[in-house]
């Protein structure tokens, strides 16, 4: 926010140089150049605000004895004053440069050639349309009163005439040639944030033409993208569809924009996260064509890859599923394009359970679904068949990440002295840890299958103390230490059965604080809390009294992890 | 009420001088006064717009001050044209002061800092005014760019932006006038043939006859809400007016391009008639030289034959009734010329013979 004063003398030079080559002539390069730098000259207008406004204007002149030219060249250009707010900031430079009162010639003088120079730039009248003037003159209409229906009706006709050219093909005597379409985004590149021009910006994203390479300029579907990520134009998903369709970069640099979101620092709630991520269209126009489902989807590989599985980009792509499934069902009964375009390297018939919707199947019949998820995976997974290893297994289950701790409550629920089925304990030691090898998983399970013998046994008692949990979490004093992940496992199942058993609320607090014995596990835990809730709000889940204590839990957790922000 | 219009008169009168060399007497508070006062008008737009009585008195006033005006001498500065003027009447006032090099340095001054008091302004109403004036410069700088760059004039008159705006604009205008007063757009008419290059005004009122019914919804949008006029009222005024005035009917028939006519004559069937009536007589004008083989005029005015023929053309592709008209009127006046099937002795058979498969 504070100027970098340093910087400021040197990027100065920087753009007065520009600004002269950009008035010397122009070109369709100097256009150009001009559009690829707009924002980070008005970011520099801002800069040089931000420092003349603590000054005088004696003391302006000395400091930047070129000021004069280089604000005088700005205004030369109507690409700079038409983008965003470069106008109104030259407006405001320009107004420190005014003297209350001028004690000399010279001072009086450069006074009245500032103020010009500003009446200029706000009335642009060198800009009127001699006979639209005139004509509104004698018919009594000041510019104030016509302008902006002159504005609309140029617009439409410029839409009219685009959208013309995609209906009439080649037979179209109006046809606009590629080099109009062109020259017309080029012109869209820093008017993409006037109102008047979405009708405008909605043609030329969803025009059409005949020839096989782009017409349109990548500068304006990156104003575009730039634009609509902070929310300064809006936008039909059909027309933002096209935008990512047919320039990827766009697509990319919104998914660079909602990775920042996830890994703020600021800890959004999941359910803030799901809103970030309707908003950004993203869900939506996933389903509605696959090619930017496999984009995205590659892109979060990616970053679950380099991040090793951070949790943050974890619960990006579980919420991003969620709203696509959603969206998908909103969109169409029958999908419109086979599930394998979305999912390739996966069984058709899994990603078909796995997309059920939970709410959808009833409650006794849940651990069907599992068993049917289990078998698939383990056989994919056993035998490195033809859909990809066991990594590609684990990100496709993850996707759907709900089956895995609906799987965990399942377990924690069910009865004390049965034995809990093979297939649904697979499911558990896979999901938290996917390349253990065949051994490894076995030890987990056997693990797992201890502390749940523990938990059950004690999920009905009506009476308990931190120290039974404790000692059911106890891992087998003689064998190998539990891997990380395993204990990350634990550590679900005990927060579940603090949820869930009916005598565990009481001793929650006592509990979490002695498993919370670092920062990093009282993080995951608050995770945890948060994707739970989410997830019962999607399942539609009653559960009144674990839901409030689960609540609780988190926004008392949070207050002590952050104690200034707190975030619902 | 009364005080109302009475402020608005004073206001009318503050926008007059802000241009003229009267604000150098203007000290800040002046400046400050006057764009409370333009904030107060804003705030009375607001407030009646829906409000048909008030609204309508507030007009009536605004057009006999206009009036007055402009019939007296040269064409003034645009004052507040209508009650949706109001609406941004702040904005008029201060590109008005702003490019007055008349107001003094301090007032000036005090004039910025009350426009643009830079980023992160509390006040919600001194950032509308900022806010409003920057748009209203991108709209002014954007409407350039397009002309400049993306711009090419539509064949079809009526269908160009520019000109379609200029006949929206007339027509309301028209409307608003008349409501004041019956003679208004009559008025306003010939001072417009009077002061604005002919061919090109002749152009704007063929575009404004061509334009298509606006539905009243829209005309209610476009004036801002609950507005008693009826849709069409300004196109009669214009036809009416035009048919009034034979030279001016005669320009306008003769100076525009055929199709344009054509187009006019069959959406507004009053004025066939004069126009069939014109082309007869420039016919009748025509005699025939033997010795060339052709049709021609005695005085340089006269309308030769290929224009001639290329109106009739364009009249007989338009759709009946108009196509139906123009070849009974043709053939009439071939059988009072004798019914010869020849060339050369009636020029009403030639053009019969001319055009053909038309007929």
């Amino acid at each position: 926010m504070a100027a970098d004063s340093a910087g400021l003398p040197s990027n100065y030079e920087f753009w007065m140089q520009k600004l002269s080559v950009w008035t010397q002539a122009s070109t369709l390069e100097t256009q150009r150049d001009i559009c690829l730098h707009l924002p980070q000259f008005q970011e520099f207008l801002r800069q040089m605000h931000e420092t003349l406004k603590e000054m005088d204007s004696n003391t302006i002149i000395e400091r930047f004895p070129t000021i004069y030219q280089l604000l005088a060249k700005s205004c030369w250009s109507p690409f700079i004053l038409a983008y965003d707010e470069s106008l109104k900031i030259l407006i405001w430079c320009l107004c420190c440069l005014i003297k209350k009162d001028p004690q000399n010639s010279r001072e009086s003088k450069l006074n009245s050639w500032t103020r010009r120079l500003l009446s200029h730039i706000v009335s642009t009248s060198r800009f009127d349309i001699k006979e639209v003037g005139l004509f509104n003159q004698v018919l009594g209409y000041a510019p104030t009163d016509y302008y902006p229906g002159l504005l609309k009706n140029m617009v439409l006709s410029l839409v009219s005439e685009l959208r013309e050219n995609h209906l009439n093909g080649f037979n179209s005597q109006r046809r606009m040639s590629p080099e109009r379409v062109r020259s017309l985004s080029r012109i869209c590149v820093p008017l993409v944030t006037l109102p008047d021009f979405e009708p405008l910006v909605e043609a030329l994203l969803t025009y059409h033409g005949h020839e096989p390479q782009e017409v349109l300029w990548p500068e304006f579907f990156d104003a575009v993208n730039e634009a609509f990520l902070l929310k300064k134009i809006s936008l039909p998903t059909s027309a933002i569809l096209c935008l990512w369709l047919r320039h990827l970069p766009s697509l990319e640099n919104t998914m660079l924009h909602l990775f920042e979101k996830l890994i703020s620092s600021e800890r959004n709630s999941l359910r803030r996260i799901g809103c970030f991520m309707k908003e950004s269209l993203l869900p939506e126009a996933a389903a509605c064509h696959p090619a930017i489902f496999r984009v995205v989807d590659e892109i979060f590989r990616s970053a679950l890859l380099e991040t090793d599985g951070a949790p943050e980009v974890l619960a990006g792509i579980q919420v991003f599923t969620q709203c696509f499934v959603e969206a998908l069902e909103k969109e169409n009964k029958q999908l419109k394009f086979a599930l394998k375009t979305y999912f390739p390297y996966a069984s058709p018939s899994l990603v078909m359970v796995l997309l059920q919707h939970p709410k959808d199947i009833p409650r006794g019949l849940w651990h069907q679904s599992l068993k049917c998820i289990s078998e698939m995976l383990k056989e994919v997974v056993e035998d490195y068949g033809s859909y990809g290893g066991p990594f590609e297994s684990w990100f496709l289950f993850v996707h759907f990440g709900g089956w895995a701790d609906i799987t965990a409550e399942q377990l924690l629920m069910s009865e004390a002295e049965a034995e809990p089925p093979e297939a649904l304990l697979w499911l558990l030691a896979f999901s938290c840890s996917p390349g253990a090898g065949h051994q490894q998983r076995a030890q987990i399970m056997v693990e797992v299958k201890t502390v749940l013998g523990h938990l059950t046994k004690l999920f009905r008692s009506p009476a308990l103390s931190a120290r039974d949990l404790q000692a059911a979490a106890e891992e087998n004093q003689g064998g190998d230490p539990r891997p990380p992940a395993c204990q990350q496992l634990v550590r679900r199942l005990l927060l579940y059965f603090l949820l869930w058993a009916p005598g565990g609320h009481a001793i929650a607090r006592e509990v979490i604080t002695l498993m919370a014995q670092t920062d990093a596990i009282m993080n995951e835990i608050i995770g945890l809390l948060d994707y739970t809730l989410y997830r019962w709000d999607h399942l539609c889940m009653e559960a009144r009294r674990s839901r409030k204590l689960a609540r609780e839990l988190l926004t008392e957790l949070r207050e002590q992890a952050s104690p200034r922000q707190v975030n619902q | 009420m009364d005080s109302l219009l009475e402020h608005l008169d004073r206001f009318s009168e503050v926008l007059a001088v802000s241009r003229t060399t009267h604000v150098s007497t203007w000290d800040p508070a002046t400046v400050r006064r006057a764009l409370q006062w333009a904030g107060y008008l804003r705030h009375i737009h607001r407030r009646f717009g829906r409000h048909a009585r008030i609204r309508k008195a507030l007009e009536q006033r605004l057009q006999n001050q206009w009036k007055q005006e402009g019939d007296s001498g040269p064409t003034p500065a645009p004052g507040l044209a209508n009650f949706q003027a109001l609406g941004h009447c702040d904005q008029l006032l201060s590109l008005r002061l702003l490019a007055n090099p008349a107001l003094g340095d301090a007032s000036f001054h005090f004039l910025l800092q009350q426009l643009f008091p830079g980023p992160g302004v509390p006040d919600a109403e001194e950032e509308a005014l900022q806010g409003s004036l920057a748009r209203f410069a991108r709209c002014r700088a954007a409407a350039h760019m397009l002309r400049f760059h993306a711009y090419r004039e539509n064949p079809v008159l009526q269908k160009d932006s520019v000109m379609k705006t200029q006949a929206e604009l007339l027509l309301r205008r028209l409307q608003e006038v008349g409501e004041a007063e019956a003679e208004g757009p009559g008025r306003l008419l010939s001072r417009l043939w009077e002061r604005l290059p002919q061919s090109n005004f002749l152009k704007v009122v063929a575009a404004a006859l061509l334009l298509p019914a606006a539905s009243p919804r829209l005309q209610e949008e476009e004036l801002g809400v609950g507005s008693p006029r009826t849709p069409g009222d300004g196109r009669q005024e214009l036809l009416r007016w035009l048919l009034g005035k034979s030279d001016i009917a005669v320009a306008f028939c003769r100076n525009l391009p055929a199709e344009l006519l054509t187009s006019v004559a069959g959406r507004h069937p009053e004025l066939s008639p004069v126009y069939l009536g014109l082309l007869t007589n420039w016919g009748r004008q025509l005699h025939y030289d033997l010795p060339k083989g052709l049709w021609i005029g005695t005085e340089p005015q006269d309308v030769p034959w290929e224009e001639l023929f290329s109106r009739f053309q364009s009249l007989c592709q338009a759709p009946p009734p108009l196509k139906d008209e123009v070849l009974t009127a043709l053939k009439s006046y071939k059988a009072q010329d004798g019914d010869f099937e020849v060339p050369g002795l009636s020029i009403w058979t030639d053009l019969l013979l001319a055009l053909g498969s038309l007929v």
